[in-house]
């Protein structure tokens, strides 16, 4: 069995005998991925089935359901608070995925020109934020950004006393304040991706536009931004999916207040699923939400693909390197 | 590259197959939800330890509020001496984390024996449509909760049949504890001050406009969870408002109306106290338990709350100032007997032992109040003034309940609708009327 298996696998990845593979149901090579792919099926693609079955009803999870038609629907499109709540998610996209990647192609940029001492600490640091639980992050930003709390001091330090304000209490600044934590949540994965990115520069371009007399930013511009075309794409579909579907940063510093400045849609996913015990409703929110969220990143995908020469020249770029490497 | 291209049509004629496989072998959700054999043999004499010890060695399964800690630690070893056959197992969940969960566990297989809900549509609503709880009215019979000090407070855990409006009817659930909203004083500003300790909102009112020329902060107050304002929104409303009628309101009676003068009175009122800045600025950005930390280390003359936020502060630097007009408060979370249980009698035991005076007496030292109130003596003074102050309002009749049992969303409705006013973003009359839309909704 483990030798059948074996022959197979080489079959696949022998050019020759790629053509028989790609016909022929390889059912050994399946059984390799059936534990794998029937998590997947239970964790996953189940729940999205019974969520999408499930926006069909009126339900509350205990008594039996009676079938709504597409009224979980027309609700979702025609709730001025649910339409409010998609408006701020828009916002929050540019804090939570705009900004992020903006200060981590700075942050990148600079770390890979200038050479810093203890850059790997550097960048444990400025990563952290990604490691943290969601929840500290908002109670700590939640005393950061109090009206007593040390963003105020500061500012009435510097004699900027009239902006200070109860950042997360105003119904003008709660929704940029929690933007803000988002953007800190974020940029040190952007940051990270890019430095990835960027080692895998091939270095004599740099010198090459350094004897052309290109200074910093030109050469930010004219090498290392598009190279990074690939990692700004991976770290914006990252950073996308998360503005999107967020919700514990919000429901632990303002539960969507004040008033209902700060709701989103997964906020409402909440309520309806367990405040409301409205689980078609939540469930018909949740599916217009992915629904979103997959055409958006559909969206960046196609925006920031690689066209086909300049993916051959990327990938000449990697061969040569691994030659010399090697 | 091209290899996973060609991999892509298998994988979505997989998923494909996938998605239609799981969306025709279901039947629609719930469907195969039946409801729950109905009711245990109802008692007509007490449960003797004789008639538990029929069970056998047995476990018995109990989920409760992360607050009932304190309390437990003293009840289980009582309870697990005097039924001795029983081993008591209990989880632990933070409120929120229980009024969350809760109902999904008591429909599940291995749902709890006995367990806390929390009176309103949300949580024991739920219950009672789904017969997940096994009613009471025998229960109550027997050992007498019917008569005596606290009779009255049985009445939020009752509904009717179809779990539409509650406050009369059958009785499921039973809550040893008891709260009381009134206004906590920082005792040595209130003496630098002057003033003596209030006793109604025109006190408070008064004395806060004192407190505020003196250059101090009167009231402290962290609302970033929505709730703490509707507290104090209530005690200003009961002094215009009838308690019936607010009673009648929360629990879902047909004809009432939240759009009353005496409720947009209250509103301005609340208004009004944030322009002359009676409160702290800044308090949407402050918890609640934030807040009350902040009066406990000394900020602030006034703490607008309940008996809940007793715990935080010692008898010595504070005191509790009782709303002559009409202290509102209500009965804490209630105790249920799963109506799935084979350990009936076990159950039964647990609720009659919560709703004793030595209880009483725990819940009173913890720091909370008890319903049973005869029988039990306050430890400090601070809880002496809380525990006059419930008696009080009990007597009085002011025991109204929380505007967020009306609703399932009325939490989340009526608090940012009351920050809105607040803020001076929208008047008095579109919050009463924001507040009633939401309630129409909830009882169509």
């Amino acid at each position: 069995m483990t030798l059948l298996a074996r022959n197979d696998l080489v079959g696949v990845a022998t050019p020759g005998r790629r053509r028989r593979a790609g016909t022929r149901v390889s059912w050994s090579s399946l059984l390799y991925l059936a534990p794998a792919l029937l998590f997947f099926v239970v964790f996953v693609v189940y729940p999205i089935c019974t969520s999408v079955q499930t926006s069909f009803y009126v339900y509350d999870g205990l008594t039996p359901s009676t079938p709504a038609g597409l009224s979980n629907y027309v609700n979702v499109f025609t709730d001025p608070d649910l339409r409010a709540a998609l408006a701020h998610s828009l916002v929050l996209l540019v804090f939570y995925a705009a900004l992020p990647v903006c200060i981590g192609l700075l942050l990148a940029g600079a770390m890979s020109r200038i050479r810093i001492y203890g850059l790997t600490v550097f960048r444990a640091v400025l990563f952290l934020p990604q490691i943290l639980s969601t929840v500290v992050v908002a109670v700590a930003w939640r005393g950061l950004l109090a009206s007593d709390g040390p963003v105020n001091w500061v500012l009435q330090h510097i004699g900027l006393g009239a902006v200070a304000t109860s950042w997360l209490g105003n119904f003008d600044t709660a929704l940029p304040a929690i933007g803000v934590i988002g953007t800190w949540v974020e940029y040190g994965l952007c940051m990270i991706l890019f430095l990835a990115g960027i080692v895998s520069i091939e270095r004599s371009l740099y010198e090459a536009a350094r004897l052309d007399g290109a200074g910093a930013i030109r050469e930010f511009f004219a090498i290392t931004l598009p190279a990074l075309r690939p990692q700004i794409s991976i770290a914006l579909i990252l950073t996308i999916t998360f503005a999107l579907r967020n919700f514990d940063i919000i429901w632990n510093t303002t539960r969507g207040g004040p008033g209902t400045s700060t709701t989103v849609p997964s906020l409402y996913v909440y309520l309806d699923a367990f405040q409301n015990r409205q689980l078609g409703q939540a469930s018909a929110i949740a599916v217009v939400l992915t629904v979103i969220i997959f055409l958006v990143v559909t969206a960046v995908q196609l925006l920031l693909r690689e066209r086909s020469g300049e993916r051959r020249a990327s990938r000449g770029q990697r061969a040569s390197r691994g030659r010399r490497t090697a | 590259m091209s290899h996973h291209r060609a991999l892509r049509p298998l994988t979505i004629a997989v998923g494909a197959a996938l998605t239609a496989l799981a969306l025709t072998s279901c039947a629609a959700p719930g469907s195969g939800t039946a409801a729950p054999a109905s009711t245990a043999d109802t008692i007509s004499a007490k449960v003797t330890p004789a008639d538990v010890a029929k069970l056998g060695s047995t476990t018995l399964a109990v989920w409760a509020d992360q607050a009932e800690q304190p309390l437990m630690k003293n009840f289980i070893p009582a309870y697990e001496k005097t039924y001795p056959n029983v081993k008591v197992q209990v989880t632990y969940k933070s409120f929120d984390d229980l009024l969350a969960t809760v109902v999904n566990a008591a429909a599940g297989a291995s749902a709890p024996d006995v367990f806390e809900g929390n009176i309103g549509y949300a949580v024991d609503g739920a219950l009672v449509k789904a017969k997940l709880v096994r009613p009471l009215d025998d229960v109550a019979k027997v050992y007498g909760w019917t008569t005596g000090t606290g009779a009255s407070t049985l009445a939020p855990a009752r509904w009717d049949a179809a779990g539409t409006t509650f406050g009369s009817g059958t009785l499921y659930g039973m809550s040893p504890i008891s709260e009381v909203q009134g206004i906590y004083y920082n005792k040595s500003k209130l003496s630098a001050l002057g003033l003596k300790p209030p006793t109604s909102i025109a006190d408070l009112e008064k004395e806060s406009a004192a407190a505020k020329s003196a250059g101090e902060v009167p009231m402290v107050l962290g609302n970033s969870d929505q709730y703490a304002a509707t507290h104090i929104f209530s005690d200003i409303a009961v002094t215009d408002e009838k308690p019936a009628g607010i009673r009648d309101w929360i629990g879902g009676k047909r004809g009432t109306t939240f759009e009353t003068a005496g409720n947009e009175k209250a509103a301005d009122t609340l208004k009004d106290w944030v322009s002359k800045g009676y409160f702290e600025s800044g308090y949407d950005g402050l918890s609640n338990e934030d807040a009350i930390a902040k009066f406990a280390k000394g900020t602030g003359v006034f703490f607008v709350g309940g008996s809940w936020n007793g715990a935080s502060l010692n008898a010595d630097g504070f005191g509790f100032g009782s709303l002559a007009s009409g202290g509102v408060g209500a009965t804490a979370s209630p105790w249920h007997i799963s109506s799935k249980t084979k350990k009936t009698a076990a159950g039964i035991a647990w609720l009659d032992m919560l709703h004793s005076p030595q209880t009483g007496q725990w819940i009173l030292d913890g720091g909370r109040l008890p319903v049973i109130t005869d029988g039990v003596k306050a430890g400090d003074s601070l809880s002496e003034e809380t525990l006059n102050a419930l008696k009080e309002t009990i007597a009085a009749g002011t025991q109204v309940g929380y505007y967020d049992w009306s609703t399932t969303d009325m939490l989340t409705v009526m608090g940012g609708a009351l920050q809105e006013v607040m803020a001076g973003r929208t008047s008095s009359s579109d919050f009463t009327k924001t507040v009633q839309a939401a309630w129409a909704k909830g009882h169509k």
